[in-house]
């Protein structure tokens, strides 16, 4: 499970970049990779917890053994659903398979009232939210640099100052999520808010006087110079392509892992914590997996879907990379589990709405939407099936 | 199994076409840019009376405007409703069927004067040679605003690049009004000389006038579109 998301998921989220030629396949496989890793061990236990214990109530089902074989069932129907459509290309999502399938599973084994409705509902509310979070935000990103930018009469000159900005932003977003309520926080000591505000802030500062060191031999070759534009936004990209995998990792190892969180201490203990800790080795174990699925397949992914979309230069992808991650992120903070590629998709939209793209397809809403009204369903009853089975084999 | 198909979903990669419109345009204003270079020049030479080779160039005209034909067609068969695009999809379509009839004109013109060599008189040959160079000029400034949409799209629309373009409209607009009065000191010179010509010579010459004279008229409308195509 964790290998297919590394594969397709990561590669969806990393292809803007490569498709934008900021990063190579590899360097674009070798940041997911490692990235991936830390966004799930750092900020991951948040989704984690939702889908382990917040979709079932888990204290409707007393059986352990029923519990047990639900949650293997779940990963099983999610397992297939997401191989199928894989094979098949179709875009669906693996959060929206794991979701459906803990669903069906919960409705067979405790009936409609074992389901804890109201925190569907906020999950399916977010993932209509997310994509429409990512565009906004990567329409405001992109009209923010046509406008501080290219409307300027030295955009070079502009793109020097405005780029370390933005990445200073996105360095205070990614200190702050890492400091605030995580296992690192509790390491380092470090959990009160103004704390937090005033080591990211710090951080970000730090990081814009790098970018703006580095940047400082850029000159313009004329006036309209945008090449160099892009060349500096190409420079800036390798960031949010970091920040892209980091907030990936972060929300999407809670698909393959959430299940596994619930059936270890299941299998070892015969019960079910609710308040019980995630271990960071599940985690760890996850990331891993995300990592080797984007390092062995990634490649292969990665490679036809930028060859796609070469279109997006590297301001545009920089916009999509920014709006996409910051919403995956705050998602993943949120304890919400939302599917990156549709936010990814979103955030495309966003710039393509900004004037930003030469044609933007919007055929691809509807394929999304057909998407989220066959996979919930599909895997429920899927999960549901197996399940029965499984309860009359053992 | 088909091997070279790889399984992956990527909802990404649904948002986005092969080909980008804005580029197409520009590919088959390449394909008008190169057939207007050989028009240009094999034009002269037939108003100077040398038809040796005119043959060759309406071929290659002609091949020209079906391989632009073909970007057209493909272009037009791509771009489902959709399909989101910067500016308004209709008037992009305009500018594009004002560009191919350049070609479509520049086609018949040399066709027609492949099918029957008509002498250009003595004392009207200069205007008729600065009338064809007026032409190719306006539709040159129209390349030179079409070209623009490059860095439109790059910047996204900003208000610079918009006023270069119009100022790039502009110049297509002088030297299509300079053909206009070109092609009238023409008109009056053929029914000046209508004694002494041939009554067929004189519908030729009339109809050179005309044809040569479309084209400046279609760069002009494709001008026009984009002007439209960029306003806010």
């Amino acid at each position: 499970m964790a290998w297919s998301i590394g594969a397709n998921d990561v590669a969806n989220s990393m292809a803007t970049a490569v498709g934008a030629k900021a990063i190579t396949f590899k360097q674009a496989v070798l940041i997911a990779g490692v990235l991936n890793f830390f966004g799930a061990v750092l900020v991951g236990p948040h989704v984690t917890e939702t889908i382990k214990g917040k979709i079932v109530n888990t204290g409707m089902i007393v059986d352990p053994h029923v519990l047990l074989l639900g949650f293997i069932a779940s990963l099983l129907a999610a397992a297939f659903w997401v191989t199928l459509a894989t094979w098949k290309e179709m875009p669906i999502s693996t959060t929206h398979s794991i979701i459906g399938a803990l669903v069906g599973f919960g409705i067979v084994a405790g009936g409609m009232s074992s389901i804890n409705w109201a925190k569907v509902g906020h999950v399916a509310a977010s993932w209509v939210l997310s994509p429409i979070a990512g565009c906004i935000i990567a329409f405001f990103v992109f009209k923010l640099i046509v406008k501080l930018i290219f409307a300027k009469d030295e955009p070079v000159k502009y793109a020097k100052i405005v780029g370390p900005f933005i990445i200073g932003v996105t360095a205070f977003l990614i200190t702050s999520s890492l400091l605030l309520k995580t296992n690192l926080s509790s390491i380092l000591g470090v959990t009160e808010l103004p704390h937090v505000l005033v080591i990211s802030a710090g951080v970000s500062i730090v990081v814009i006087v790098v970018a703006m060191f580095l940047l400082r031999d850029i000159e313009a070759k004329s006036i309209e110079d945008y090449a160099t534009v892009e060349g500096i936004f190409r420079k800036l990209q390798i960031v949010t392509s970091c920040y892209v995998a980091f907030s990936h990792g972060a929300n999407d190892v809670a698909n393959a892992i959430g299940p596994v969180a619930a059936i270890i201490p299941l299998a070892s203990t015969g019960e079910m914590s609710p308040i019980a800790q995630i271990p960071p080795e599940i985690l760890a174990l996850g990331g891993v997996g995300i990592a080797l699925g984007c390092l062995t397949w990634g490649r292969r992914v990665m490679k036809t879907v930028g060859g796609r979309i070469t279109k997006l230069t590297n301001t545009r992808g920089f916009s999509v990379d920014f709006g996409a991650a910051t919403t995956v992120l705050i998602a993943s903070k949120l304890g919400l589990p939302i599917s990156t590629s549709h936010t990814v998709v979103g955030a495309v939209i966003g710039v393509g709405l900004a004037r930003g793209l030469e044609a933007v397809d919007l055929g691809v809403i509807k394929k999304i939407i057909i998407s989220w009204l066959l996979t919930v369903p599909v895997a429920a009853a899927t999960s549901a099936a197996i399940f029965i089975i499984l309860i009359a084999i053992v | 199994m088909a091997e070279k198909k790889n399984h992956f979903r990527a909802p990404v990669s649904y948002t986005y076409r092969r080909k980008a419109p804005f580029e197409q345009l520009l590919n088959h204003m390449e394909k008008v840019r190169e057939c207007i270079d050989i028009l240009g020049k094999g034009l002269v030479k037939y108003y100077k009376g040398d038809y040796k080779n005119f043959s060759e160039v309406a071929q290659r005209v002609s091949d020209l405007e079906h391989e632009a034909d073909l970007i057209k067609g493909n272009l037009r068969a791509h771009l489902p409703t959709s399909l989101f695009m910067p500016v308004d999809k209709g008037k992009f379509m305009w500018a594009l069927r004002e560009q191919d009839k350049i070609l479509d004109h520049a086609e018949n013109l040399v066709k027609m004067l492949d099918m029957r060599h008509t002498k250009i008189p003595k004392e009207l040959q200069d205007v008729f040679i600065d009338h064809a160079k007026l032409v190719m000029k306006t539709v040159k400034a129209m390349e030179a605003a079409v070209e623009n949409i490059r860095d439109l799209v790059e910047t996204s629309f900003v208000k610079r690049e918009r006023e270069q373009t119009k100022k790039l409209i502009h110049k297509v607009h002088d030297y299509e009004w300079k053909a206009d009065q070109k092609k009238y000191e023409m008109t009056k010179g053929i029914y000046k000389l209508e004694k002494k010509l041939d009554p067929m010579d004189v519908y030729h010459l009339l109809k050179i006038a005309d044809w040569v004279d479309d084209i400046a008229d279609h760069a002009e409308n494709v001008a026009d579109w984009l002007r439209s195509m960029i306003a806010r």
